[in-house]
């Protein structure tokens, strides 16, 4: 962001256009969470194929809400001074009830079962919305690939906090495993998800997740992230480790 | 709709353990947000959790109404509300004129991370932030942490709000040891009342301690206001320079940035600073105050207009509004050699003014003098010194003592002579032991050519404000308490700011009630000295510990009261 009048101007154009955005999602995704919610899948047998369709229009609404605030942080410079970082103190059962809570009816829904292994009175310093952010984004995009559940770890080891989501799915393909390692490398910015922006829009959720964890520093480290193929239940891992 | 009595806050055990028997059923709520889906949803989303009582605003000064007639316990409030006020408008309205319960809570909604939230040391800020959209579980979450975040603190803020910032600090520890997840809020609190209780030297040592965790930059930058307070100015600007470079958005330490170098006698840099922060946080009011009177000085004149009209035209909606901005616009003209428009701001001022400023009518005059006086009018400029005068010798009110400064210097430039005379005698009578404000006093004198007349004075309003003072010491200190106390309440009446006077004037009261035993009226008189004294200089160590004192002395309060013996008055 440079201080030209312009870019001033369009600044405040793309906020308050967003910001009109937002709404319109918040509606979206709540009006079809609540349409969910009073159809349970049974009662509406004779509805037919209502019921997984409004399934997936939530999946494809989260989707749209994820890109658009990962743009937005992008905009705002997310990784840089210029972004409004903001760590606090935060219980592990404190974060993991919002993620819960904002998957809970797509899970539902998908008849996804969500495990969670984590200790509740661990206290860690992170951004809480960022970090909600992209634990939902993975879940979100575990959601769709996996088969039946999805697994969400987080423990602590050698001072670093290790957050796993975990499916059982068939895995990430061998291309993304390899943009998801430069996207945590150094030389990442220019290229990493460079030809994944253009196939779809996952690279832009790991380019986000990555420079929200390597925002995260503490007496020299920074955070990573990294994908990979195993874990509990053989398919796709995605790890994110905070200082 | 009907007023709701205050909510109640009973006594719940603070364990996370009973989170869910908080009951959001019964709760008075508030929505506020100017898109009617968005209002909708939340309410949706609040019946689900029980909830009956919801009203709903659509824009800031449909929600000041409501909450003007009703207590809410919880208020959604969106930050962006189209025309008019914002959210923190509304906010900072609603908590300035007592409209909401320190009980109630209030979250601020926005579409997206809002650099509100990290800009720091805003003196109002909601107790939380929530990211559109907001799905239910996230809401009763968020509602059920703010929630027993409230029930630690407030035993803490209760003291607060009584002053008492020894006993809060004191419950902050307590709390340390049993609420782990809020101890750096408690550690925060607790640095900002050894602040507000003059030990700084205390307050320092909880951010180092706050500093050994983790990197937090407002711990980086209570460190550095320490330093700024010490005088040490060129560690301070280092240090705010490190907390900005840190994080971009943390307004607070801009503001205080140009202040280490308004310090430096750096207007130049101050001003270049103020005008970031103005770029990055344009809506407050008080900082663009703050860039207009700097420009001013620096004879910016269109930094100076653009600053204090954007003050005017963000004051509109905010109750931080400030009649400076309309002085400084009517000092901008003057320097623009339109004395026209300057008097039509004036008019403006003591119009819009007139009821929450008593003093806004000799403010006005005085700057219609400087506007004069500036633009080469002397006649006119003598005739408002002479007003100025009359003003003066009609009421016995002075006003604040930069303001006895400006005024004297103005009088002394036009021609008048007696009234500068007294007003720089009533100000060294109640600073008789503050030296660097009379040497600027000698400086007013010795530009008046009145080097010998000023040396003179000043020894004589000094030894009848130490005479005044003395005497009281002396009875008191030879056991006449009855007498000391009447003493002191006349000689506050005759130089009523007289710091060190009126800290005497309360210790001997105090010393009379622990003596004496407890008096309703006496203790009350204390109390008014006291938040006299604070109003003055507020963050005095000795404020603080008379606070204690007085609150321990109270029959309400926990048992033993006059156990400890007052420290001898100084």
């Amino acid at each position: 962001m440079d201080d030209t009048p312009n870019s001033q101007e369009l600044f405040l154009f793309l906020a308050s256009t967003a910001h009109d955005m937002k709404n319109s999602i918040s509606v979206l995704s709540g009006t079809l969470e609540r349409l969910l919610v009073d159809a349970s899948p049974d009662t509406s047998a004779q509805a037919g194929s209502a019921y997984p369709q409004m399934a997936h229009m939530l999946y494809q609404t989260k989707r749209l809400n994820d890109n658009l605030m990962q743009l937005l942080a992008l905009y705002k410079q997310v990784g840089k001074p210029a972004y409004p970082f903001d760590v606090q103190p935060l219980e592990l059962g404190q974060l993991v009830e919002q993620v819960v809570a904002i998957g809970r009816v797509l899970l539902q829904s998908r008849g996804i079962r969500l495990e969670l292994d984590y200790d509740p009175g661990l206290i860690w310093h992170l951004d809480e919305d960022l970090v909600v952010g992209v634990l939902s984004h993975a879940i979100n995009n575990a959601i769709h690939y996996t088969g039946e559940r999805v697994r969400l770890a987080i423990r602590e080891t050698d001072g670093w906090l290790e957050l796993r989501v975990e499916d059982d799915g068939p895995g990430y393909p061998a291309a993304l495993l390899k943009a998801g390692s430069s996207a945590t490398g150094s030389a990442a910015r220019g290229t990493a998800g460079g030809v994944n922006f253009l196939t779809n829009s996952t690279g832009l959720g790991l380019y986000f997740s990555s420079e929200v964890a390597k925002m995260h520093r503490h007496r020299g480290r920074h955070g990573s992230l990294r994908l990979e193929n195993g874990g509990q239940y053989g398919g796709g891992c995605f790890i994110l480790r905070l200082p | 709709m009907s007023a709701a009595p205050p909510s109640s806050t009973p006594p719940v055990p603070v364990t996370p353990a009973k989170a869910d028997q908080v009951d959001w059923a019964g709760k008075h709520y508030l929505v506020v947000d100017d898109f009617v889906g968005v209002r909708q949803l939340l309410r949706e989303s609040l019946r689900s959790l029980g909830a009956r009582n919801i009203d709903q605003a659509s824009s800031g000064g449909e929600a000041m109404g409501l909450l003007a007639r009703v207590r809410y316990d919880v208020v959604l409030c969106d930050y962006n509300l189209g025309e008019g006020k914002n959210g923190q408008q509304v906010l900072e309205e609603a908590r300035v004129r007592n409209l909401v319960n320190p009980s109630t809570v209030w979250l601020m909604v926005s579409a997206e991370k809002s650099v509100e939230s990290v800009m720091g040391a805003a003196e109002h800020q909601p107790d939380a932030y929530l990211i559109k959209p907001i799905t239910e579980g996230v809401l009763l979450s968020r509602l059920n942490r703010v929630w027993h975040k409230k029930q630690v603190f407030r035993m803490i803020d209760q003291a607060y709000a009584e002053k008492d910032y020894l006993r809060a600090a004191r419950l902050c520890d307590a709390q340390i040891e049993v609420s782990k997840v809020h101890e750096l809020d408690l550690l925060r609190m607790k640095a900002r009342l050894m602040e507000k209780s003059g030990q700084p030297t205390r307050a320092r040592e909880v951010y180092e301690r706050v500093l050994e965790q983790r990197e937090y930059q407002w711990a980086r930058a209570g460190l550095a206001k320490i330093r700024l307070a010490n005088g040490e100015f060129e560690q301070a600007r280092q240090a705010f320079q490190g907390v900005i470079a840190e994080n971009r958005y943390y307004i607070d330490a801009y503001d205080q940035l140009a202040l280490a170098y308004q310090n430096m006698g750096k207007l130049e840099e101050a001003c270049a600073i103020l005008e970031r922060a103005a770029k990055l946080s344009p809506n407050a009011v008080l900082r663009q105050r703050n860039l207009g009177n700097i420009a001013l000085k620096l004879d910016n004149l269109p930094m100076a207009d653009k600053a204090f009209r954007k003050c005017v035209s963000i004051g509109e909606y905010s109750i931080m509004k400030t009649p400076d901005a309309y002085l400084g616009m009517a000092r901008v003209c003057g320097r623009k050699s339109d004395p026209k428009e300057a008097l039509q701001w004036l008019l403006l001022a003591q119009r819009e003014f007139g009821q929450e400023h008593p003093d806004i009518q000799l403010r006005a005059k005085i700057t219609e003098g400087l506007v004069y006086h500036e633009s080469g009018d002397f006649r006119r400029a003598r005739k408002a010194g002479d007003e100025l005068e009359a003003m003066l010798n009609a009421s016995g009110e002075r006003p604040d003592i930069p303001t006895c400064l400006e005024l004297a210097t103005l009088l002394f430039a036009v021609g008048v002579k007696d009234a500068p005379v007294e007003l720089l005698c009533y100000v060294i009578r109640n600073n008789h032991d503050n030296p660097l404000l009379l040497d600027e006093v000698q400086a007013i004198f010795d530009k008046a050519r009145m080097q010998e007349e000023g040396v003179a004075m000043i020894r004589a309003s000094k030894k009848e404000a130490a005479d005044l003072m003395n005497q009281g010491v002396l009875l008191w200190k030879t056991g006449k308490l009855a007498e000391a106390v009447a003493w002191m309440r006349d000689a506050r009446k005759s130089v009523p700011n007289n710091q060190r006077i009126l800290f005497n004037a309360a210790q001997i009261m105090v010393s009379h009630l622990q003596q004496q035993g407890y008096d309703a009226a006496l203790s009350g008189e204390a109390y008014e000295i006291l938040a006299h004294v604070d109003y003055l200089l507020p963050g005095q160590q000795r404020f603080a510990q008379l606070m204690e004192q007085l609150a321990q002395l109270q029959p309400a309060a926990d048992g033993s009261g006059a156990a400890t013996a007052a420290p001898a008055p100084s």
